[in-house]
């Protein structure tokens, strides 16, 4: 028999070693230097902003994958971290900006645990309700509580001169935030395989699978779920980070339902049956917006009717949708090769 | 001898319904007992309670230690397992991936022994759900059999199998018993496994205990008969 100890490992290597992570890697690197030889500041404005909210629906859709759980109030991690990068460049945290910066995202994700004990212990519907109210409360106190965060009016963040060695012109010029962002995104996504491949993540897809069984396993559940929340609360939280360094300014809007609302027809869009489909649905729901909008100004109701036809034609999404061809060209190939 | 796992009073109650009332039996080592009765005699609500899924009436002692309040997932550690009526393993994840989180779990060093002796070598690295479905039950047994576990509840392990396969199944659990000095429960009704690999057997009718003994005896008792066997036996 194969020795089972010895599996995890050949994985971790494989992952970093496969031919279609390097491939993707490359590809991703020829794309930067392509946009940037374009010269056009609109796409690059425009795939940076996908960029960054490409994060937040990376949460959603990590959350999706692992845990099973669709969350409504994501963009609860998203602001919490855009504002707690405020808070830390701003003086406010005691510690200078980049440590400031670097305890955001840790803190968010302590706080999202602690809920996670709470919210995971619903399922279905009841959880996304949960998730809907917590990050409509978030967004109520926010908004409410104008000492704090400059209520309605926002806050602006007080970039330094350099960050993490970074001049701020770099940081917040569409191609230096586009380039920061895709390098964020693709240590995610090694990091996140990993997780996925690591005992930890099979187990939290072992009680997405059938919690009961694995607590009849020997297994606390609870935990583990709460840390799946706090995961994907992480990432959403890094991308309101770079959101607030990149913008320069933070406002409730980014707090509001209907924000956790777009996260998830991103996350749809792109399917979780791949890890890099919530990606690859934010950059579709942006150039979609971009392009619907110059045709009709009711662009929202089209997107969703496209979403509609995605849904019940391809419910796996663009990720699912991708991998099935795939799948049947390798076939394919075999078969010929076999003939 | 004394009993290894031990029930006492055990009951459910389901609003005014009585489901399970005031139940007792006691699990010795290397032995099986046999759970029977007809459809709705409480039986798999006596293994619920028992093994901590659902909370019921009565107390359940391990090696005479108290576990009645204890969650399912410490009484698996502390070598309490049990399999379910409907095949409960992990559909997405290879039959590997789940024997080696089982193994995890509980610090069971047995996998290679049980994919040997269940015979699950050739479909190891296949999905659950690509298995046959007798394979699935077989998966369902050894998730219950890692770790080497002292009590073992099993809920109708042979349900939907084969003959030959139901055959298979009671020889495992003969040599699981005796080898592994298992004090095993089964809940079955295939009563050729039951009288095979039974030592004693208690027998449930409408939620109430009903008689308890050696299968040879109550094979041949009236009330088990007009309970449960009728003109079968």
């Amino acid at each position: 028999m194969t020795t089972i100890s010895t599996i995890g490992n050949d994985r971790v290597a494989g992952i970093l070693l496969r031919r279609s992570t390097l491939v993707s890697a490359l590809v991703v690197v020829a794309a930067l230097f392509a946009v940037e030889s374009l010269g056009s500041r609109i796409l690059v404005s425009l795939l940076t902003q996908a960029a960054i909210v490409s994060l937040l629906a990376l949460g959603v859709g990590v959350l999706t994958r692992i845990s099973g759980l669709v969350s409504f109030g994501h963009a609860a991690p998203f602001g919490l971290g855009a504002y707690g990068a405020a808070w830390a460049l701003s003086g406010g945290s005691a510690l200078p900006p980049e440590a400031g910066l670097i305890v955001v995202v840790p803190l968010v994700a302590a706080v999202f645990f602690l809920v996670g004990l709470v919210v995971s212990r619903l399922e279905g519907i009841g959880f996304s309700m949960l998730t809907l109210a917590l990050g409509q409360a978030v967004f109520v106190a926010v908004s409410k509580f104008r000492g704090l965060t400059g209520g309605a009016d926002g806050v602006v963040v007080n970039l330094p001169r350099r960050l993490f060695g970074l001049s701020s012109d770099t940081v917040q010029s569409p191609y230096g935030m586009l380039v920061l962002s895709v390098t964020a995104i693709g240590l995610l996504y090694v990091e996140l395989r990993l997780f996925e491949l690591s005992h930890l993540g099979r187990l939290a897809v072992a009680i997405r699978e059938n919690e009961e069984r694995t607590r009849f396993l020997g297994y606390g559940v609870r935990a583990l779920k709460a840390a799946v929340f706090a995961l994907s609360a992480a990432v959403a939280a890094l991308g309101g980070v770079l959101y607030a360094l990149y913008q320069g300014f933070v406002s409730p809007e980014i707090l509001h339902w209907s924000f956790s609302g777009s996260a998830l027809i991103m996350a749809i869009l792109g399917g979780s049956s791949a890890l890099w489909g919530p990606i690859a649905g934010a950059f579709s729901f942006f150039f979609l917006r971009e392009g619907l909008n110059e045709l009709t100004s009711h662009w929202l109701a089209v997107l969703g009717a496209m979403l509609i036809v995605v849904t019940v034609a391809w419910p796996t999404g663009l990720s699912g949708g991708v991998e099935t061809l795939l799948r049947r060209l390798a076939g394919a190939a075999k078969r010929r090769d076999t003939q | 001898m004394t009993a290894l796992f031990r029930c006492v009073g055990v009951g459910k109650r389901y609003g005014g319904v009585v489901a399970l009332m005031d139940v007792s039996l006691d699990l010795e080592a290397g032995k099986v007992h046999g759970l029977i009765g007809p459809n709705g005699a409480g039986k798999s609500t006596f293994i619920d309670v028992a093994s901590g899924r659902t909370p019921g009436l009565g107390q359940v002692f391990l090696d005479g230690r108290d576990i009645t309040r204890t969650p399912p997932s410490l009484r698996r550690r502390m070598g309490v397992s049990r399999s379910f009526q409907r095949t409960s393993i992990f559909p997405a994840l290879t039959i590997r991936d789940q024997l080696e989180l089982a193994a995890h779990g509980v610090g069971g060093e047995n996998i290679s022994e049980l994919v040997g002796m269940l015979a699950l070598e050739p479909v190891l690295d296949t999905r659950a759900e690509e298995v046959s479905y007798g394979q699935q039950r077989l998966v369902d047994l050894a998730l219950a059999l890692v770790g080497n576990p002292r009590v073992l509840l099993l809920d109708e392990p042979a349900a939907g199998l084969s003959v030959a396969e139901s055959q298979a199944l009671a020889a495992h659990l003969e040599e699981i018993a005796e080898r592994w000095n298992v004090a095993t429960l089964l809940v079955e009704h295939d009563m050729d496994v039951v009288f095979r690999v039974c030592h004693v057997l208690t027998v449930l009718a409408s939620g109430r205990w009903l008689v308890s003994g050696p299968p040879a005896e109550l094979r041949n008792d009236p009330a088990v008969i007009r309970a449960y066997f009728g003109s079968a036996a």
